[in-house]
């Protein structure tokens, strides 16, 4: 037959030219091994479906330590700055490609959960207010907690978000630039759901303003944000080093500032206040700070302060780092404080005995889990004596 | 309104309206603009000579929920038709065998173009100050590894059912060796993330995505689809709906600079240099592919390029841009030669330089020649004389000790590599516009084929100074190489690369290339 092929003619279906490519097939495949990218080490017993479809996707040289590569880059930056290199970070690593996100989650199954979600939350929305069930919230805490505070808690959220472009463009790693990416879409998420809270309250409470103008003037120019604020800004546009965007986001702040404004201010508050509907929309921010958890402590604990070669000195740097981004957010915190002065006083919920019971339980879970593993010495109760400084 | 007036006038709404009510995409998207907030450092990392301007929209308007419900429909399709009925039916394995060559190098290299993107647009999204113009940016960088691990599906879908798994389950490493894959990374990878954020952006979304991923990703699944493909169109489409988003995140890049003063001093050499630093590599690479990597034929690469980058690109896309002051590229003229010969002239050098690869080549049968010379005239003088002359001195057979490669030196035609685009190209024996210049900086001495290239590199040389394979292979046998680079199977001997696809043919191994005792030479240290 000609070989010519027009009108749409399918190799597969037409039975012509499935008869000249069945004839071409060898009899035999030509090669034995089935399993693709058989070369990586497998970080459980077995190569998985997110290793064979994410490792080694970047096409580093050799140079840049794990890279399959060879030779320089062919454009640079004007000047000659190259495309990625190892001074981009602080950080040492034998092999930057060993990073893995816990779950496994290349982007089928990333976005798979994220729109299982969102369906949810319609859902939710949808039979919460059918149920009526705003009515029971608090007035001051929706109008003044929910529209103005925890609106500004969207910008904090927001700029974490932004923190990630640059990690998204110089980390030196394939799996490390897919985590981070994501966990950076769920940071923008997370400020994202934060407004369509406080649009769908506007939807079911007349008067109750949506607009972003309160919570970012609070957030700019408000006393409860400000630590915050500013140690957003220095992490988002203030660092260069990658590695320490990532871990000042999320191995300092967020697991002490960001936990304490979602888990022990919205979501344990939430419920003395009537209010069903924010812990609906904090525990989605939660699942993620916990996925967030596994990715960051598996770049920082499980490669960097692990690396056979470079996991001391790893550890010191990221020791000297917490020194730095740790009081910054202890004043974030102390700065927070202020917040308390705004709500009616609960007993035993809003008392300072059970802030401080609150800072106790975020500040112990930080030191459990992100500086002992680095050898990080912390005097946490010190830390919580100067935050509780804060309340007014 | 008061608190405890609102409070009321909510009790009141609710006691005569219980109307399920929730929040849509839309609604949340257009506060979008006003998350972000002006503080002394807020700047790009990434300096560009451009001013984006800080009301840019975006076209799409997504946010990351639904963002993921619309990808993930997509996925359930896709995925769905390969592990279902693409499967049931063994269509991994019913295709041509110079087809399931081709979506070696075609998938791999497109992954690579795809995760560049990721980073590309992660820097597009740190240097644009609007935020709907950030989401924009941000959408295309899940977009991009959406792409990524698509990409590599195809190369495990054909690695788990197709006829020759080698060279798809290891591209990832073998690619580095031959002579393809610098060129590449210099279009794919270098191209999109090193430079001015918005020349990156004209590279990228310009140029590679409004321009080549047209022929790139939706006219390669026809030829797929002729050549009993249909995992290919099933990706591959599925990724081009993303493509659209890309090109407007494109489009309003350059609406975002329209009115900066800059654009009307730099944007169109911009153009220009990226317009042919894409078309440099991809005009010749992706005619060599569809011709030379099928068996059935769809339509002569010199029309589908036309169509896609002449008329299509250079004539609709940009002309939509002009009243921003964007004209059509000055090298499109010399582009549109190259569409004619150029996919002839590198598959003759690729052939050469077979053992490298990391897939089987085949030389064009007696009707494919009749094929080629029908719609290229005068392609059989140049071209078909030569493959007879090294079929008949046996290039397919182990046992013949012949390697298109010495027919070169023999006849005296160096193959050269151009610095700039990492092309190999023979300005000897060529029917393409390439030349050769030489120039010498700080001792070293560099190859270009074409004055467009040239003229970049005398302008910034120092972003132009990479290796190519003979520089770095120099003086090295040519087994030793492909050994050291993992170019064999699994029994440890036998090439990943052959010179056909016959399944009578016998297959080279190391040893069948030790003999020949083929040593890499720089051409450039003999002028």
């Amino acid at each position: 037959m000609s070989i010519v092929v027009a009108g749409g003619r399918r190799g597969l279906t037409d039975p012509e030219i499935a008869a000249v490519i069945l004839a071409a097939i060898p009899d035999k495949p030509l090669e034995t091994n089935r399993k693709m990218n058989y070369f990586v080490e497998p970080r459980g017993r077995r190569l998985n479906e997110y290793e064979v479809l994410c490792c080694y996707t970047q096409p580093t040289p050799d140079w840049i330590p794990g890279g399959l590569d060879w030779g320089d880059w062919t454009q640079k930056f004007h000047g000659g700055r190259p495309s990625w290199s190892n001074e981009s970070t602080e950080m040492h690593s034998s092999d930057w490609h060993k990073h893995r996100d816990p779950a496994f989650r290349w982007h089928a199954l990333y976005v798979k959960d994220k729109a299982e979600e969102w369906r949810y939350t319609d859902r939710f929305l949808k039979a919460y207010s059918a149920d009526g069930h705003v009515r029971s919230i608090d007035p001051i805490w929706r109008d003044e907690v929910l529209g103005d505070y925890l609106g500004a808690f969207g910008f904090s959220e927001y700029g974490l978000f932004n923190a990630h472009s640059s990690v998204v463009r110089d980390c030196l790693g394939d799996t490390l630039r897919m985590s981070s990416a994501m966990i950076g879409l769920d940071k923008v998420d997370n400020a994202q759901m934060i407004q369509a809270e406080r649009t769908f309250l506007a939807k079911l409470v007349p008067g109750f303003d949506e607009s972003t103008d309160v919570p970012k003037n609070e957030w700019t120019k408000g006393s409860i944000y400000k630590g915050a604020r500013e140690t957003v800004e220095e992490i988002w546009q203030g660092t260069y080093d990658w590695n320490e965007i990532l871990f000042s986001g999320h191995m300092i702040y967020d697991p002490l500032f960001g936990q304490f404004v979602r888990r022990e201010f919205f979501l344990r508050l939430s419920a003395y206040y009537g209010d069903n509907l924010t812990p609906f929309f904090i525990n989605q921010m939660q699942l993620y700070h916990s996925q967030t958890k596994g990715i960051t402590t598996d770049m920082f604990h499980t490669c960097l302060s692990a690396d056979p070669t470079f996991g001391e000195y790893n550890d010191r740097l990221m020791r000297a780092w917490s020194d730095k981004w740790l009081p910054r957010t202890v004043n974030a915190l102390k700065d927070f404080m202020g917040i308390f002065a705004k709500i009616p006083e609960i007993k035993g919920v809003t008392s300072k005995d059970a802030i401080e019971a609150a800072l106790e339980r975020v500040f112990d879970d930080w030191q459990r889990d992100y500086a002992d593993p680095i050898g990080y010495k912390v005097d946490t109760s010190a830390f919580i004596k100067t935050v509780l400084t804060g309340l007014k | 309104m008061a608190i405890s007036s609102a409070t009321k006038a909510a009790t009141d709404a609710l006691a005569v309206n219980r109307a399920p009510v929730s929040v849509g995409a839309q609604e949340v998207h257009r506060w979008l603009q006003s998350f972000t907030w002006d503080f002394e450092k807020n700047r790009t990392k990434y300096s560009t000579k451009y001013k984006m301007a800080n009301d840019t929209k975006e076209q799409f308007k997504l946010i990351a929920k639904e963002y993921a419900r619309m990808e993930s429909v997509k996925d359930e399709r896709q995925f769905g038709s390969l592990q279902d009925v693409l499967t049931r039916v063994d269509a991994g394995n019913r295709v041509h065998p110079k087809w399931n060559e081709s979506m070696k190098v075609i998938s791999n290299f497109l992954e690579v173009g795809e995760y560049n993107a990721i980073a590309a647009t992660g820097m597009l999204w740190d240097s644009a100050t609007a935020p709907e113009q950030k989401n924009g940016y941000l959408g295309q960088v899940l977009d991009e590894i959406r792409h990524t691990n698509q990409c590599g599906y195809v190369n495990y879908y054909f690695t788990k059912h197709g006829q020759d798994a080698a060279g798809h389950n290891d591209a990832r490493r073998t690619r580095a060796i031959g002579p393809l894959w610098k060129g590449m990374k210099r279009v794919f990878s270098d191209g999109f993330i090193s430079g001015d954020a918005v020349e990156c952006s004209i590279n990228l979304q310009l140029v590679g995505e409004a321009c080549f991923t047209n022929p790139l990703i939706v006219a390669v699944t026809e030829w797929a689809s002729a050549n009993g493909d249909e995992m290919t169109p099933t990706v591959f489409l599925s990724i081009e709906t993303d493509e659209l988003r890309h090109m407007a995140n494109g489009y309003q890049t350059i609406v975002s600079i329209a009115n900066d003063e800059a654009a009307s001093k730099y944007l169109n050499t911009d153009l220009n240099n990226a317009f042919w630093t894409q078309q440099k590599y991809f005009t010749p690479v992706l005619g060599m592919m569809f011709e030379y990597g099928s068996h059935f034929k769809v339509e002569p690469w010199v029309k589908t390029w036309n169509r896609w980058v002449y008329e299509d690109w250079g004539g609709i896309w940009i002309g939509r841009l002009g009243k921003y002051g964007v004209e059509s590229p000055a090298s499109l003229r010399d582009a549109k030669k190259d569409a004619y010969w150029a996919h002839h002239d590198l598959f003759m050098i690729a052939y050469a330089l077979w053992p490298t690869g990391f897939f089987r080549l085949t030389l064009p049968t007696a009707e494919e020649a009749e094929w080629y010379e029908a719609n290229y005239p005068g392609w059989y003088e140049m071209y078909g004389k030569v493959y007879e002359e090294w079929r008949a001195r046996g290039c397919e057979d182990p046992n013949s000790g012949f390697l298109p490669l010495q027919w070169f030196a023999e006849n005296n035609h160096p193959i050269y590599i151009d610095r700039v685009s990492q092309v190999p190209f023979c300005p000897s024996y060529c029917k393409g516009a390439s030349t050769l210049r030489v120039l010498e900086f700080n001792g070293k001495k560099h190859s270009f084929s074409d004055q467009w290239g040239e003229r970049m590199w005398l302008s910034e040389p120092e972003r132009y100074e990479c290796q190519n394979i003979f520089e770095q292979y120099e003086g090295r046998e040519l087994s030793e190489v492909i050994a050291e680079g993992h170019g064999v199977r699994s029994d440890g001997f036998t090439l990943i690369a052959q010179p056909h696809t016959s399944k009578d043919g016998k297959l080279w191994t190391l040893d069948d290339l030790k003999k020949i005792g083929c040593v890499f030479a720089d051409p450039l240290k003999s002028l």
